[in-house]
């Protein structure tokens, strides 16, 4: 294994860039209108619980990631095989961002350039970034993820006197069943995504740090979505917010006097930079595992020149992207962020119980 | 398409080297082999109009035929 380590602050800032990731541009809360805020805190509670299982699963396999877990649990060809949906399911999730980052480029910065264009000279930079390493990467995550809520709040500043703060009343108007839906959704994406961080967990150089690291990560997470909701609903009100392709974006840009549109491309470019980088390094890293590679960097522009390819064709269009996202993605989801990761947690822990091992323990 | 050849050529003889030199075993070279044709393979279609339905149709296919998405 790659004897690189990252500090708990690292993989805090890594992790929290990766929630923030694509929820800069579509956050899968604002479905249940202005009752948004329920949503995120329900669903932030679900995630952090999810968030918690997958570091008790890390801490109750010391310096093995998921392919390893998954081997050693499993046994070699169910694990392998299970070992290969997931590293599907991570360049999928990196070809998903990278769609959305792209659509985001092409509909408001750069309209007159091709996706595709975008894309590319994206991925070129993500290759250098993968291929230098998780310690680059923490590094990277350490200079630029402290930029996203400096923007949030600047922009929130900005518009400070045009808010209306009653814009999120009343509270359930529609009942609890859009609430709960959303949450549901707020919980698979993005905070169950993070399983992909158990090919990342063996890298922390203190081990007793994960739990604290990763809490502190996804309550930074909540406290940040739940301003930027605040934000918006006060400044665009309920509909206009429920009805905008990318609301963050249009919020920007009501800031009277000055063009602060970029800065949106800056967070967009960080989060969905950390998070496509997290997901081929991860989906090359188990690739590698399971076919006795020994570096891993071999197959990253190959990974990554499918997850282009992928990304432009796995949707036809914006709306198509937004409704698989909404419609989709939850119930996909759920075999690799819960059903899996709770049987290993399961395994794990019998294993520790095991009375063979107790008496070792003694 | 002309465009597209290109690209991957010069991704391929960029990879190419380090394979050579890295001795790598024969399993790295087919996984680099398949992921780089299906890649190039998809390309052409997209690029020719000619676009086959994709994973995410593939899986809500399926999602719909266990009846979890209605």
């Amino acid at each position: 294994m790659e004897k690189a380590k990252i500090s708990g602050i690292q993989l805090s800032l890594l992790f929290t860039g990766f929630l923030f990731g694509s929820v800069i541009i579509m956050n899968p809360a604002i479905s249940a209108k202005n009752d948004a805020w329920l949503s995120i805190i329900l669903g932030g509670f679900g995630g952090t619980l999810l968030i918690w299982i997958y570091a008790s699963i890390a801490l109750l396999n010391p310096s093995k990631t998921l392919v390893e877990i998954l081997q050693e649990k499993l046994g070699k060809i169910l694990g392998n095989t299970i070992a290969i949906l997931y590293i599907w399911y991570f360049i999928h999730l990196a070809s998903l961002v990278f769609r959305n980052f792209g659509e985001f480029i092409a509909t408001v910065t750069f309209p007159e350039t091709p996706m595709v264009v975008v894309l590319v000279i994206f991925a070129l930079i993500l290759v250098y970034s993968i291929n230098s390493g998780i310690e680059v990467m923490g590094r990277l995550s350490e200079l630029f993820v402290p930029i996203i809520p400096v923007v949030a709040i600047m922009v929130a500043f900005a518009l400070i006197t045009i808010h209306d703060f009653s814009a999120f009343m009343p509270i359930m108007e529609n009942g609890i069943g859009p609430v709960l839906k959303a949450a549901i959704e707020f919980i698979t994406f993005p905070n169950g995504e993070t399983v992909v961080f158990l090919m990342l967990f063996p890298h922390l150089n203190k081990k007793e740090n994960l739990k604290k690291a990763t809490m502190l990560s996804v309550l930074a997470f909540i406290i940040l979505s739940l301003f930027i909701f605040f934000r918006d609903i006060s400044v665009l009100g309920s509909d206009l917010m429920f009805r905008a392709t990318f609301a963050n974006h249009l919020t920007s840009l009501l800031i009277p006097g000055i063009n602060v549109e970029p800065l949106i491309d800056i967070n967009l470019l960080i989060g969905g930079g950390i998070k496509i980088s997290v997901c081929i390094y991860a989906a090359v890293k188990a690739l590698s595992q399971v076919l006795g590679i020994s570096d891993y960097r071999i197959l990253t522009a190959a990974v990554t020149t499918f997850c282009v390819v992928l990304s432009i064709w796995v949707y036809e269009n914006v709306l198509e992207m937004f409704s698989w996202a909404e419609k989709v993605w939850p119930y996909y989801s759920i075999p690799f962020q819960i059903v899996i990761p709770l049987l290993l947690f399961f395994l794990s822990l019998r294993k520790k119980f095991e009375p063979s091992n107790a008496k070792t323990e003694s | 398409m002309v465009i597209i050849l290109v690209v991957f050529a010069t991704l391929v003889l960029y990879d190419l080297p380090r394979f050579i030199k890295n001795k790598e075993m024969a399993n790295a070279m087919i996984i680099y082999v398949f992921f780089m044709a299906a890649s190039l393979a998809v390309s052409l279609l997209l690029v020719s109009g000619k676009r086959p339905p994709g994973p995410s149709e593939w899986i809500e296919w399926l999602l719909k035929m266990i009846e979890v998405v209605k």
